[in-house]
């Protein structure tokens, strides 16, 4: 499997379409942070108007937006909570893994590895080590932004900091497994891409939450990688702030089994 | 390592809903042969490779290979194939693509790719990207890809598809200069004159079945001279020739075109004709090629088929 991984990691970072997601994901946090200085801070506020967005702060301008805001929060923000990362990270992983179907390259690869676990736990270790990658830039880049921005929120506690990302990265680790086990199935591009679209804004989720809180049997909801994802802890503050990651674990386990069953079952 | 058999399958079969795609094929490959696989569009020849090659699950069987069961990963490693098109990433480079393959397998030395490339022709495009290639430099990276790791059985499904004359001379070279090194073969193609120039043995596939292996030297015992006449009326000139030489065998191939086989005279067949009165417009020897023989077969096949239907 290390063989494959090895494989997998070359082409990763040879591959633009891992830039390209990097960069719009870089882009959202300077945006935030930008956007935020202009409407959140005094100083902003009288620079809008030289550079021509003095709209902006008549419309939206109030010193207290950042209020009890640190680091964290920013960048949940920015690019968590949302799911812009989810959506890029989610698109990431459907071009990465279709393209071995696309390409037809998976035949070499399943013609040298006949135990397919091999081949979902390369692809899922791959994406593992792209999303720390991303989450570290991303923080990275973020206290950059925030150091330019005369440190419009204050960092926090390390700890947290530490908490919050050892989490993201497992509820991704889950995501990108959901993703791997779609295009595994599908085998198709276009699908993997919409599938990581719908999913990483909850489209799914939420109206099904919506329905089955009619009846009130939306107990689930707080289980689901959608609601983690936007809705986990940014520190932590008792034992069940651990829960996140719990279910991060099960979704992995779950998605893995179920991708390993996909690509044992059909031919290539 | 050594085995009689390279590939032996047992009552190999595979069906997709219902429909056999392979249908308990036996199929034994001798080490160090050339296996030429002949058979019509969708006869189950690339699902049989599929299948030897792990890339898709036989419904019933077995598989082995250098005596061991094809799940063996070990097997995987004496296997190098070129299955359908080449699969390549089209955003990298050859070179990177058989880096990729390189990483796959676990080489560290890349010696091993520059070899591939240089013997496949493509050392001095190694940094061209994929999507720039023509189909024929596809199909020789394809081979190149098979070749990393020194395989002990290439599998190559139409591996001359797309490749210009020069190209399908090279390839023929480099199949029968690995043959020599003691590799083994396994080819299948629709260019049943260049197979038939390699080849040592030959497997023809139908309807998913199995229906005949043989060996070069039994195929060239089979592919009998005959005397072929090309006459105005079939009818007229068959009965003539019976009435002179009775017991003769003689296949009538359409309205103008009769076979006459087993026959040393064809002057005096010709002669014999001309004089009952016969327009004769062409008559001569040949000797019936692969091609020719796989048609036959395949025509054979096919009239028996229909005959049980209607005895049915």
């Amino acid at each position: 499997m290390l063989n494959l991984l090895r494989m997998d990691l070359y082409r990763l970072m040879r591959s633009k379409a891992f830039y390209i997601c990097l960069g719009f994901l870089l882009t959202t946090v300077f945006l935030c942070y930008g956007m935020l200085f202009l409407v959140g801070t005094p100083k902003g506020q009288e620079t809008a108007p030289k550079i021509g967005m003095g709209a902006l702060v008549e419309t939206g301008g109030d010193t207290s937006i950042l209020d009890g805001m640190d680091f964290i929060e920013m960048i949940r923000k920015s690019c968590m909570d949302g799911g812009a990362y989810h959506l890029v990270f989610g698109i990431l992983t459907a071009i990465f893994v279709c393209t071995d179907f696309h390409s037809g390259f998976v035949k070499n690869i399943m013609t040298l590895h006949r135990k397919r676990w091999k081949y979902v736990s390369s692809k899922l270790l791959t994406m593992g080590i792209a999303d720390l990658f991303y989450l570290a830039v991303c923080f990275g880049f973020g206290a950059v932004m925030n150091l330019l921005f005369h440190h419009m929120v204050p960092f926090g506690e390390w700890r947290d900091i530490l908490f919050y990302l050892s989490w993201a990265w497992l509820i991704n680790m889950a995501f990108a497994a959901l993703i791997i086990m779609l295009c595994v199935f599908t085998k198709n591009m276009a699908a993997g891409v919409s599938m990581a679209v719908v999913l990483s804004c909850g489209l799914v989720v939420m109206p099904l939450a919506g329905i089955a809180g009619l009846f009130n049997a939306d107990g689930w909801f707080p289980y689901t990688l959608y609601y983690n994802m936007s809705s986990g802890p940014s520190f932590y503050s008792m034992p069940a702030d651990l829960k996140v990651y719990a279910v991060g674990f099960v979704f992995i386990i779950v998605y893995t089994i179920a991708s390993v069953v996909f690509v044992t079952k059909q031919d290539v | 390592m050594k085995n009689e058999f390279v590939v032996e399958t047992t009552a190999l079969t595979k069906a997709y809903k219902g429909k056999m795609a392979v249908d308990h094929i036996d199929m034994k490959v001798r080490d160090g042969a050339i296996y030429g696989f002949i058979g019509r569009n969708g006869a189950g020849k690339s699902t049989t490779l599929k299948m030897i090659c792990g890339l898709a699950r036989p419904t019933e069987g077995d598989i082995r290979i250098f005596g061991r069961k094809a799940d063996d990963p070990m097997c995987a490693r004496w296997i190098g194939a070129l299955i359908e098109s080449a699969g390549l990433y089209p955003n990298m480079s050859a070179r990177q693509n058989m880096i990729m393959k390189a990483r796959c397998l676990g080489l560290a030395d890349e010696k091993s790719i520059d070899r591939a490339l240089a013997i496949t022709g493509l050392a001095d495009v190694g940094k061209k990207k994929i999507k720039h290639f023509s189909m024929g430099m596809k199909q020789r990276l394809g081979i190149a890809l098979a070749l990393l790791g020194n395989p002990d059985l290439l599998i190559l499904d139409e591996p001359i598809n797309g490749l210009d004359p020069e190209g399908i001379r090279e390839i023929r070279q480099l199949i029968l200069d690995l043959n020599e090194e003691g590799k083994t073969f396994i080819i299948s193609s629709h260019i049943l004159g260049e197979l038939s120039r390699i080849s040592t043995h030959y497997g023809i596939i139908k309807e998913g079945n199995l229906i005949e292996q043989v060996s070069r030297e039994s195929l060239e015992k089979k592919c009998k001279d005959y005397f072929q006449i090309e006459v105005d009326d079939t009818k007229r000139a068959l009965s003539i020739v019976m009435e002179h030489e009775p017991g003769i065998q003689a296949e009538v191939c359409d309205k103008h075109i009769i076979r006459f086989y087993h026959i040393k005279d064809g002057a005096g067949l010709n002669r014999i004709l001309l004089e009952n009165g016969l327009k004769l417009y062409a008559s001569g020897f040949h000797h019936m090629d692969l091609e020719e023989y796989f048609l036959n077969r395949m025509d054979c096949m096919d009239t028996e088929k229909k005959e049980e239907g209607e005895n049915a």
